[in-house]
């Protein structure tokens, strides 16, 4: 994307913290160069969700989505009786 | 951790919650705990002592059905557990906080708490290729796994995914994943309460009974408590006189579906599955898959989705 989104908001997001750091984050202004940050987790959602959004002074100019957990139902599936597809399906999402 | 006597109270009245209503919840946690009846008043009393224990609820390779189950918790409600009898400081489904703010209120609890919080843990955990599986924060979960589980005062597996891998685990199980029990080995103290998903009257019962006598309900060798998991489905099934008759449902829909006849032929496995559903029931109380008509599928029994499948051919009757 070489255009800015049209999203005349302004973006205050904490740093993202490398692992291991002792400093816990607070919220500050972000500076005026660009930088990427991370929400990881997103939470009130079901399963596991990272988004990452690269801020040009204050405007978000690209997002990323990344889904963080795995398990592998499609190929659970191969193999085992029909009819028992719905009972595996089913644990796709309790919610 | 706060010790305000009439809080509960107030916001059980709040809610329309009569002390009758009250004690007679205090009942059913006596009765699923299968202790004598007079142990109800110090039940109450242990509730009403408002002790607020913190929880750390932690979610891996999970569907959050368990949660599901806790936020189907009736009479007290979730709302009163989760504010006056428990404090449940983390849980990604419900609290406000996301990314980096969740770090503090997971690090402040176990910081101000260590050793005195419980940690609740749904959803299996990954070991293949170094558990990237399930990434949190940057770390996967077994790193959590080990961290928080390592510094509870307990932990309760909760759920078949928690206790043994459950469905991620299925063959052929690509990610590696396994229960609590595994991933965090020599855990001082460690209840299962498998279920897909868990029962909540079994969860609720299980912190009752640590509410009240500062232990931990007993539990058999792979860590389920007895009150919960000491007796087969088909032992207690309302349908095990339909069993003896051999009057048995033969097609859905038949003469014998639609009078409540027993399931075997239809698959169900309640003759080799251990958990309290004819008892305590589901939905508050008021029906459970073998009277809704479908045979139950062992779903807290170990590896039950390759043992207890297919779900649809009945068991060797023996």
């Amino acid at each position: 994307m070489s255009e800015p989104l049209p999203d005349e908001r302004k973006v205050f997001l904490p740093v993202v913290q490398r692992e291991g750091s002792e400093v816990a984050p607070t919220p500050t202004p972000p500076p005026p160069s660009s930088q990427r940050v991370a929400i990881d987790p997103i939470t009130r959602i079901e399963g596991h969700l990272r988004i990452e959004v690269q801020i040009d002074n204050g405007r978000v100019v690209d997002a990323w989505s990344a889904g963080m957990m795995f398990r592998g139902i499609e190929l659970l599936l191969p193999g085992r009786d029909p009819r028992d597809a719905w009972v595996f399906t089913q644990r796709i999402c309790g919610v | 951790m706060s010790n305000r006597t009439p809080r509960l109270q107030e916001r059980l009245t709040q809610h329309g919650v009569t002390r009758r209503q009250f004690l007679k919840f205090c009942g059913v946690m006596t009765a699923t705990l299968a202790l004598p009846a007079h142990y109800t008043g110090r039940i109450a009393k242990a509730l009403l002592a408002n002790p607020r224990p913190p929880v750390i609820w932690l979610e891996f390779q999970d569907c959050t059905g368990d949660t599901e189950s806790f936020l189907r918790a009736n009479q007290p409600g979730v709302d009163e557990l989760l504010l006056d009898i428990l404090s449940l400081d983390y849980h990604e489904t419900i609290m406000a906080p996301a990314g980096d703010m969740t770090e503090v209120s997971l690090s402040e609890t176990m910081t101000n708490f260590p050793g005195q919080y419980i940690c609740v843990v749904e959803g299996s955990i990954p070991t293949a290729a170094g558990g990237i599986h399930c990434m949190i924060r940057g770390r996967t979960a077994l790193s959590i796994a080990q961290e928080v589980c390592g510094n509870a005062l307990a932990t309760i597996a909760l759920g078949t995914c928690a206790w043994d891998g459950g469905l991620a685990a299925a063959l052929p199980n690509p990610t590696g994943a396994v229960g609590v029990r595994s991933a965090v080995p020599g855990l001082s103290t460690l209840i299962s309460l498998p279920g897909c998903p868990a029962n909540v009257v079994n969860l609720t019962a299980t912190l009752v009974h640590f509410l009240t006598f500062n232990d931990w309900p007993a539990t058999d060798s792979s860590g389920r408590p007895h009150f919960a998991y000491g007796e087969e489905i088909h032992e207690e099934c309302e349908r095990h006189d339909h069993y003896e008759e051999e009057r048995f449902v033969l097609e859905w829909g038949d003469y014998g579906h639609r009078n409540g006849w027993c399931l075997f032929q239809m698959g169900c496995k309640g003759p080799e599955t251990h958990h309290n559903c004819p008892t305590v029931k589901w939905n508050d109380g008021t029906c459970w898959p073998i009277a809704a008509g479908h045979g139950c599928v062992g779903c807290a029994e170990s590896r039950f989705w390759d043992r207890m499948s297919p779900f649809y051919v009945p068991l060797d009757d023996d």
